[in-house]
C-alpha cells in the first residue's frame, strides 16, 4: 500500500444553525422552550428564574442557595427524604446555581421518564418542605464548602480577582454562594420567605430539550400549569462598573505554585464588541498555540497551561490571564504575560481571526448535539436576558470580526498600564520578586 | 430499571474491521450532525510502566504532539483547532487516548495527522522537547496534585490497595524522580513497544458511512507495518486484603477527612457490577445510606460517598470518602460509616435500593453515550480492554440482570470492613481553622 505523501485536503464544513425552539407560555406567565433532539435518550429540563442574587438581603446574602439546596429535601406531595427517592427511583438527577443574575435548576433524565419528572421539578419549585432542619444542615454545609473553597488555590484567586475589578456595591463582587458571616446569619425564616417571594412563574423559563413527543407541552402545563403565586414581582437588575485596577498578593504559606489572575472588568454579549473580544481571546489564549500559551507552556514550560478567560455576565464580564505557575518564575511569567497582552505592536492577524471563527463556529454543532448541551446553553443565555437566538446572531456576527476590530477591542478592555493583578502564592517567597518586577503588589489575607 | 430504559432501545450500529497491520478500526455512523469523532485508543497506561518510569506513560501522550514527519510541533492540536475540532488526549492506568471531534470535511487529514505521529515520532524526539514536556508535566503535578488539598490522596490509596510493586500501585502523573529520568532515547523505545497499530484501536463515530470510514482508516493507517503484538504477563487477581492497613497524613486541608479503599474483582464482570450497585446503595447521591445517616441524620460529616474505579488488570477498586465538618474530627464520621458498611456487608442493599441504583447507572450510561466524542471513547474502551465494542449495546441489560442476591453476595465477599484500606488526612497542626 502506498504511503499518502500529501497532506488531505479540507473541504469546508456545511452550513449549520442552532434549532428554533418551539415556544408556548402557560396562563400564570411561564415560558417553555422545546427543543426535539432527534435519538437523545436522555432528556434535559432546565427552569430559570429571572432572581438575581441583588434581590438577596445584604446581610444574609447565600439564601438564595440555601434555597434552592433545600428544594430536593422534601416536597408537600413527598415528604422527607421520599422525595429523592422519587427523583433517583425514574434515574432522574436534579442540580442547579444560584447565579448573579438568575437562579437555575437542572434536571437530567431519561426521556422515557420526562413526564414523571416534570411532576417533581414542579413540586420542589412550588410547595417545597423547607423545614427548620435542612436549612439549618445546608447552612452548615456551606459554611465547610466555603472553607475548601478559600483552601483551593485557584478558587481562592477566583474569588479575589472578582472583588479587585467590581466594587462592593454590587453584589458580583462578592461570592454567589455568600460568605461565611452572611451564611451563619441566615435563618430558616429568611428561607421561607425567600421563597415566597422569588420562586414565580411569571418571568421564569422552562427549557426541555430532547427526543420529544408532541406530548411535551400538555406534559409540561400539567406539572406546571398549577404553580399560582399572589401578586407581581418588579426584578431590578444591577449594572456593575469596574474598579480602578488593584495588585493583590494573597498568602498561602508553602504553596508550590501561584495562582495567576491578570485582566479586568469586561463586557457582556450584548456589547457590540463582543464577537470581537471572543476572537481576541482565543487568538491569545483560548488556542494551544496561543499567543500566550505558546510561550509560556509550549517555549517555557513555566506552567501546565495558560488561558485568557472571557466570563460574560449579564452586564459586563470578567477578563483575566489564568493560569499556574512555579513560584520562581512567577515574575517573568507575568513579565511575558504583560508584554503578549499589549497587542499595538503586533495586532491580531488575519488568519488568527480566521482560525478563531473556525475553531468558535465549527465545534458548535457538536456542543449542542446533545440534550444536556442545548438546555445549559438556553438556560444560561435566558439567564443573561437573551434567548436562543443569540446562537445564530452570534455565529454570523463572528464572520464579521476583521483583525482590526479584534485587536481594537482587547486595546481597549486590557490597556497594558491599568490592569489588575491577583497572585495566590507563597508571599515570602513572592513580594519581594513582584514588587522588583514592577507589581506593587499589597498583601491581603 | 426496565422502565428507565430498556435495553432493547441501545442499537448504535457497530462495524468492525481490523487492517492487515492489526489496527483495529469500528465505525459507527451517527448522522445527527455534521461531524465526526476520531478516538484513538493505545493499549498502555501507567500499569505498564516499570519501576523507575512511573509517570511516563502520560510525559509521553505529551511528547505525541511534538511533531513527526509531515507535521510540526504543536501543530497537530492546533490545526485541527483551526478547523473546528476539539482536540485532546489523556493517559489513565489502563490506556492512553488520543482524541479530535471535528467537523466531517477534516476527517481525512486527522486521520493522516494521526497516521503520520503514529509513524514516526519516535525519530523526531529530541532532548528539547522533552525536557519542555517534563516541565510542562510538573507543573501540570503541581497544579492537579501537589498544590490542591487531598491532591496527593489517589497516589496514597492505590499504594495501599495493592502495594508499590503492582501495576496500578502507583498513578499515572508519577513522580518527580522519575519524569527526571526520562530522555528522548527512552521515549522513543516506549513509544516503539507500545505504539503500534496492533496496540492500538481506532473508532470513528459521527456522519460517516462503514464503507468511507474503513476505506479512509485503510488510506492513512494501512501502509504502516504491522509487528509482533506484544502480550502483556497473564495478569493475577488479588484477594481482598487483610488487617486494614492504614496511613495517616497530616497535610495543609481545610477539614479532617478519611478514604477507606478496597479491592474489587475487574471491571464488567458481574461480581464488579455486583460491587459498584453495592457502592451506589452505600453512597451514591443523596438517598444513600451514608449521606442519609452521616450527613443528614447524625450530622457528624460535611459529604459522604461511595464510588468504584473500574479497571481491567485483575482488580478494580472501591472507595469511600467522608469529609469531617469544619474544626471537627473524622471519627465520628468513621465510627458511623464502618456501622452502614458492616451492615451493607452482612445484610446486602434491599430492593429498592437496587432498582434506585440501576436507575441511576442507567442515566449515566446513556448520559454517556449521548455525545459522539464520549460515545467514541466507550466504543474504544470495550474494543480495546474487552475486545467487543458491541458490548457497549449490551451494558445495560448486564447490570440490569444482576440481581440482589449476587449484590448481597459481593457485599460479604468484597466490601466487609475488614477487608478495607483506609488513608486519614488530619489538619496540620498550626493550620487548623480557629
Amino acid at each position: 500500500m502506498r504511503r499518502p505523501e500529501h497532506r488531505p485536503e479540507v473541504k469546508a464544513p456545511p452550513r449549520w444553525t442552532f434549532p428554533e425552539p418551539a415556544r408556548w407560555w402557560l396562563d400564570n406567565g411561564l415560558q417553555m422552550l422545546a427543543f426535539h433532539r432527534p435519538d437523545q435518550h436522555i432528556a434535559a429540563v432546565s427552569l430559570v428564574l429571572d432572581t438575581p442574587l441583588s434581590t438577596e438581603p445584604s446581610d444574609i446574602e447565600g439564601v438564595a442557595t440555601i434555597t434552592q439546596r433545600c428544594l430536593d429535601e422534601g416536597t408537600a406531595t413527598h415528604p422527607g427524604p421520599a422525595f429523592a427517592e422519587r427523583l433517583e427511583d425514574i434515574g432522574a438527577l436534579l442540580s442547579g446555581s444560584a447565579g448573579y443574575a438568575a437562579s437555575d435548576l437542572l434536571l437530567e433524565v431519561p426521556a422515557s421518564r420526562l413526564s414523571e419528572a416534570l411532576l417533581l421539578l414542579a413540586q420542589a419549585m412550588s410547595e417545597p418542605e423547607l423545614r427548620a432542619s435542612d436549612v439549618d444542615r445546608h447552612q452548615s454545609l456551606r459554611l465547610a464548602e466555603i472553607e475548601h473553597t478559600m483552601a483551593n488555590s485557584s478558587n481562592r484567586a477566583q474569588v479575589a480577582f472578582r472583588h479587585a475589578c467590581i466594587p462592593g456595591r454590587f453584589r458580583a463582587s462578592r461570592l454567589a454562594g455568600g460568605t461565611a458571616a452572611t451564611v451563619a446569619a441566615i435563618a430558616s425564616d429568611d428561607v421561607a420567605a425567600y421563597h415566597a417571594r422569588h420562586y414565580r412563574p411569571e418571568g421564569a423559563t422552562l427549557v426541555i430539550s430532547g427526543d420529544l413527543t408532541n406530548e411535551v407541552y400538555h406534559q409540561a402545563a400539567a406539572a406546571f400549569g398549577g404553580w399560582e403565586v399572589q401578586g407581581t414581582l418588579g426584578v431590578h437588575h444591577q449594572t456593575p462598573v469596574s474598579r480602578t485596577p488593584h495588585c493583590w498578593l494573597i498568602d498561602r504559606p508553602g504553596a508550590v505554585q501561584a495562582d495567576i489572575r491578570l485582566g479586568g472588568f469586561g463586557i457582556d454579549r450584548g456589547d457590540p464588541r463582543w464577537a470581537d473580544l471572543q476572537v481576541a481571546t482565543h487568538a491569545l489564549g483560548g488556542a494551544f498555540l496561543s499567543r500566550l500559551n505558546r510561550v509560556l507552556r509550549e517555549e517555557k514550560g513555566f506552567t501546565y497551561g495558560v488561558h485568557l478567560v472571557n466570563s460574560p455576565m449579564r452586564d459586563g464580564g470578567l477578563l483575566a490571564v489564568q493560569g499556574s505557575f512555579r513560584t520562581e518564575v512567577v515574575p517573568e511569567a507575568l513579565d511575558l504575560a504583560r508584554q503578549l497582552l499589549d497587542v499595538t505592536g503586533e495586532p491580531i492577524t488575519t488568519s488568527e481571526v480566521l482560525d478563531s471563527v473556525n475553531y468558535i463556529n465549527g465545534i458548535a454543532p457538536l456542543r449542542y448535539s446533545t440534550a444536556q448541551g442545548v438546555t445549559e446553553r438556553v438556560s444560561s443565555l435566558v439567564g443573561a436576558g437573551l434567548s436562543a437566538e443569540f446562537v445564530n446572531s452570534n455565529a454570523l456576527a463572528l464572520t464579521r470580526v476583521t483583525p482590526e476590530s479584534a485587536t481594537q477591542a482587547l486595546t481597549e478592555l486590557l490597556p497594558p498600564d491599568a490592569l489588575t493583578l491577583v497572585v495566590v502564592g507563597d508571599a515570602e517567597a513572592l513580594r519581594e520578586p513582584l514588587v522588583a518586577a514592577g507589581w506593587p503588589v499589597t498583601l491581603k489575607a | 430499571m426496565g422502565n428507565v430504559a430498556s435495553s432493547d432501545q441501545m442499537n448504535y450500529p457497530i462495524h468492525q474491521r481490523t487492517l492487515d497491520n492489526g489496527l483495529r478500526v469500528v465505525v459507527s455512523p451517527d448522522h445527527s450532525v455534521p461531524m465526526v469523532a476520531v478516538n484513538l485508543w493505545y493499549d498502555v497506561g501507567s500499569r505498564d510502566e516499570r519501576p523507575g518510569e512511573h509517570g511516563w506513560a502520560h510525559l509521553f501522550e505529551h511528547l505525541m504532539f511534538s511533531g513527526s514527519d509531515h507535521v510540526a510541533t504543536g501543530e497537530h492540536l492546533n490545526l485541527l483547532q483551526s478547523l473546528g475540532g476539539a482536540v485532546n488526549a489523556t493517559t489513565w492506568f489502563d490506556r492512553t487516548n488520543y482524541f479530535e471531534t471535528l467537523p466531517v470535511g477534516a476527517l481525512e487529514l486527522a486521520l493522516w495527522m494521526e497516521a503520520d505521529r503514529l509513524a514516526s515520532l519516535p525519530s523526531h524526539l529530541d532532548e528539547t522537547s522533552v525536557d519542555t514536556q517534563r516541565e510542562v508535566v510538573k507543573e501540570e503535578k503541581r497544579q492537579r496534585y501537589d498544590n490542591v488539598p487531598y491532591g496527593d490522596a489517589m497516589k496514597h490509596l492505590v499504594r495501599l490497595v495493592f502495594g508499590p510493586d503492582h501495576p496500578y500501585g502507583h498513578t499515572t502523573i508519577g513522580s518527580m524522580a522519575d519524569l527526571d529520568a526520562a530522555t528522548a532515547e527512552r521515549a522513543a523505545n516506549f513509544f516503539r513497544n507500545h505504539y503500534r497499530p496492533d496496540n492500538a484501536v481506532l473508532a470513528l463515530v459521527g456522519d460517516v458511512s462503514a464503507k468511507e470510514g474503513f476505506k479512509r482508516a485503510e488510506r492513512a493507517f494501512g501502509h504502516l507495518p504491522a509487528w509482533n503484538r506484544r502480550l502483556r504477563p497473564p495478569v493475577t487477581s488479588l484477594p481482598p486484603l487483610q488487617g486494614v492497613p492504614v496511613l495517616q497524613v497530616q497535610a495543609r486541608v481545610p477539614a479532617a477527612a478519611t478514604w477507606f479503599a478496597w479491592r474489587l474483582p475487574p471491571r464488567d464482570t458481574p461480581d464488579f457490577d455486583a460491587c459498584e450497585l453495592a457502592l451506589v446503595a452505600l453512597g451514591g447521591g443523596q438517598t444513600s445510606r451514608l449521606h442519609q445517616q452521616l450527613v443528614r441524620n447524625l450530622g457528624v460529616a460535611a459529604g459522604a460517598g461511595a464510588s468504584a474505579v473500574p479497571l481491567v488488570g485483575g482488580n478494580s477498586f472501591g472507595l469511600v470518602q467522608l469529609r469531617a465538618l469544619p474544626g471537627a474530627d473524622a471519627s465520628a464520621a468513621i465510627e458511623a460509616a464502618l456501622t452502614e458498611v458492616e451492615r451493607l456487608a452482612a445484610e446486602g442493599p434491599t430492593a429498592a435500593e437496587i432498582a434506585r441504583a440501576k436507575a441511576q447507572y442507567a442515566r449515566e450510561w446513556l448520559s454517556e453515550l449521548a455525545a459522539l466524542d464520549s460515545r467514541a471513547d466507550m466504543i474504544s474502551a470495550y474494543a480495546t480492554l474487552h475486545s467487543d465494542p458491541e458490548r457497549v449495546n449490551r451494558r445495560l441489560a448486564e447490570v440490569e440482570a444482576v440481581t440482589l442476591d449476587q449484590v448481597a453476595a459481593a457485599c460479604a465477599a468484597y466490601l466487609q470492613p475488614g477487608q478495607r484500606a483506609q488513608l486519614d488526612y488530619q489538619q496540620e497542626v498550626g493550620d487548623a481553622q480557629a
